[in-house]
């Protein structure tokens, strides 16, 4: 009687450490994520994602203002916006995505006399306008001070309403976007791929289907099983002193760029990619070998025929898995693809992925908390987007066969 | 002699340091179902197995002795064993058809050995699912998955998936034992038909079945050929008396 209840006790305490080691790891990733949502959903929007990230700077003139606007100020503008009646233009107060004071066009009437101003630092730009969503930086008048934006919309607004004529009006397109970054994580999540799967995959085939189960193979199996667990920046140095060198030289790089850091990448996913579809190779059955051999068939055509294509599934959750790996490394790549957050993105040349873009506003004085949690919310959204439809892709080829 | 396919002589066979088969002496008949019985671990199996050579895939197996097919023997260093597998199939205990359609299944070995004309693949299809008796079940899905025929029509696929190569001879390594009697019936209907075309070699662990379908029946008792010869011999008056013992039920 004694030993059942104290079986019974035991039975219990196994039974909350279970329910508790799972509920802590539940509430540890709900907080993760709620934090990214609770910081990084303000500022996620269309914009963000299209946007480049250095702002464009304009400088525009206007010389014998012949007629001025006469539009009212619309009804969909408010209290915040400031309105002159002569130039047609709305200004408002905001705030940037680095959390600095900005003065930014929310409306132009179409009669707008600001319509007239040329490029002062291209004279042939015909398609020079100013739009709504622009900031203005400053304004030069030519016989007073000039207005800045720390000044505020309502000073800046009075300033030029009181003149029929300025030197030059500073203004830049928003900014701050995160296109480039994007565009670099899609071509070095292709990239790495190219070079990672083939390689991974064969050398796959190689151990588990025609290798020799002998010392060597033994020892190969290790040294990679062995390769998983060093740490990414120490794959991100071998980056720095081989590929970056090596794409230098035989490509128009000058500096670390997207295919060394694909290379970097592709190299940290090889043991990942050999391991797992290593594993979904064991779980074929030998029957279905057996049944090729026996049919007169030889061991390639077993092995791609009918081992491969049962495997498929397993080699596309491996694939699933290192492209999360590919968004989300970032220590390698500080080294292998560079910091520079870029706009105009090729292969060769600098640019950085989401991943270091955020370690990059982390390390910004002051930090950007907010746009980084914004760029995890996106990463989270890609990550699920994939895993949704590499489960939708495994699943009706399961029914397929 | 000119009827034998096989000719088996004095063949042992190891695997690592123990003995398996011990000097076996075996002919197989052509046009005659041939029954292999014995209790389990008798080395009944082992020895439908050195017949294709698939012994070769395990690599502790070591053999010696000749295993003579139309006198050659296929344990010579040249010899082709995927020629050899071409013209010898095979059909396991358990269903074993690929995770593809029923058609592909069938075509499998053919496009192996490089047939890739259409109408070529489509009459291979056809006369192998008519001769195992699966074509008016299947004949209208032919694109399905083969997953999706039950466990005797899985079965009938395989025998079809054999036949589709032409052989000369089939392996069978206890067909019927993962069946329901109705299948296992269809399935020694189809064997009796088939051997009007083929040798058949069939491993079984039911001494009804080898009695019901096969000419001669072979019984192995601890890696050695005890006695050989016509069933109805080995049924009624056997030589030996380990085999009247153990067709009588009395051990095994």
């Amino acid at each position: 009687m004694s030993m059942s209840s104290k079986r019974k006790r035991i039975d219990n305490l196994l039974q909350i450490i279970t329910y508790g080691a799972a509920s802590v790891a539940v509430i540890i990733l709900s907080l993760i994520v709620v934090f990214v949502f609770k910081n990084g959903s303000g500022l996620i929007n269309l914009d963000l994602i299209t946007n480049d990230y250095h702002a464009q700077y304009y400088n525009g003139g206007i010389e014998n203002v012949t007629s001025f606007s006469n539009t009212p100020k619309p009804n969909i503008l408010t209290e915040e916006d400031y309105y002159s009646l002569k130039w047609g233009i709305a200004l408002t107060d905001d705030i940037d995505r680095e959390g600095k004071p900005i003065i930014i066009v929310s409306y132009i009437a179409e009669d707008s006399p600001l319509y007239q101003m040329y490029d002062k630092n291209n004279l042939d730009n015909d398609s020079f306008a100013i739009e709504v969503e622009n900031i203005v930086q400053s304004i030069k008048f030519y016989d007073k001070d000039s207005t800045l934006s720390i000044y505020g919309a309502q000073h800046m607004i009075n300033e030029l309403d009181a003149e029929s004529e300025f030197r030059e009006m500073v203004f830049t397109s928003l900014g701050g976007g995160i296109r480039g970054s994007l565009i670099t994580t899609l071509y070095t999540i292709g990239l790495t791929l190219l070079f990672a799967l083939p390689v991974g995959i064969f050398t796959a085939i190689y151990l588990n289907e025609f290798a020799k189960k002998n010392r060597l193979t033994n020892i190969i199996r290790s040294m990679i099983e062995m390769l998983t667990g060093v740490p990414s920046i120490i794959f991100g140095l071998m980056g720095l002193a081989v590929f970056v060198p090596l794409t230098v030289r035989y490509t128009p790089a000058d500096s670390a760029n997207i295919l060394s850091g694909s290379l970097t990448l592709a190299v940290i996913l090889l043991p990942v990619i050999i391991r797992s579809t290593e594993e979904s190779l064991k779980v074929v059955p030998d029957d279905f070998r057996f049944a090729s051999l026996a049919l007169g068939a030889n061991s390639t055509q077993t092995t791609f025929k009918v081992v491969l294509p049962s495997a498929l599934p397993g080699i596309m959750t491996a694939t699933l898995l290192a492209i999360g790996r590919i968004i989300g490394e970032s220590a390698a790549l500080i080294f292998a693809i560079g910091t520079a957050i870029k706009d105009d993105i090729s292969i060769f040349g600098k640019s950085t992925t989401l991943a270091v873009h955020i370690w990059s506003l982390l390390t910004d004085e002051p930090a950007n908390i907010e746009l980084a949690s914004t760029i995890s919310l996106i990463i989270l959204m890609i990550v699920l987007i994939l895993n949704i439809s590499v489960k939708l892709l495994s699943r009706s080829y399961l029914k397929r066969v | 002699m000119i009827n034998n396919v096989f000719t088996i002589k004095n063949l042992n066979l190891f695997y690592g340091k123990y003995q398996a088969l011990h000097s076996i002496n075996l002919d197989i008949e052509r046009n005659k179902v041939t029954a292999l019985i014995g209790p389990s671990g008798c080395g009944k199996s082992t020895f439908l197995r050195c017949l294709n050579r698939m012994n070769d895939l395990i690599d502790s197996c070591q053999i010696d002795g000749e295993v003579l097919y139309h006198n050659d023997n296929v344990y010579n260093r040249n010899f082709d064993v995927i020629s050899l597998r071409t013209k010898v199939g095979m059909v396991f205990q358990k269903p074993n058809p690929f995770p593809m359609t029923i058609y592909d299944n069938i075509a499998y070995g053919p496009r192996c050995q490089g047939i890739k004309d259409k109408t070529e693949l489509n009459k291979i299809v056809e006369k192998s699912l008519k001769n195992s008796a699966l074509w008016e079940e299947v004949k209208d899905r032919l694109k399905d998955s083969a997953m999706s025929l039950s466990g005797g029509q899985q079965q009938r696929l395989c025998i079809a998936r054999a036949i589709a190569m032409e052989p000369e001879v089939i392996l069978m390594d206890e067909p019927t034992s993962a069946l329901d009697p109705i299948a296992t019936m269809k399935i020694e209907e189809l064997i009796n038909d088939l051997k009007q075309n083929y040798a058949i070699v069939i491993v079984t662990h039911s001494m009804q079945q080898a009695a019901r379908i096969s000419d001669n029946t072979a019984f192995f008792h601890l890696g050695e050929l005890v006695e050989y010869d016509k069933t109805d011999i080995i049924f009624t008056t056997p030589k030996e008396v380990k085999t009247e013992e153990y067709i009588t039920g009395r051990f095994g």
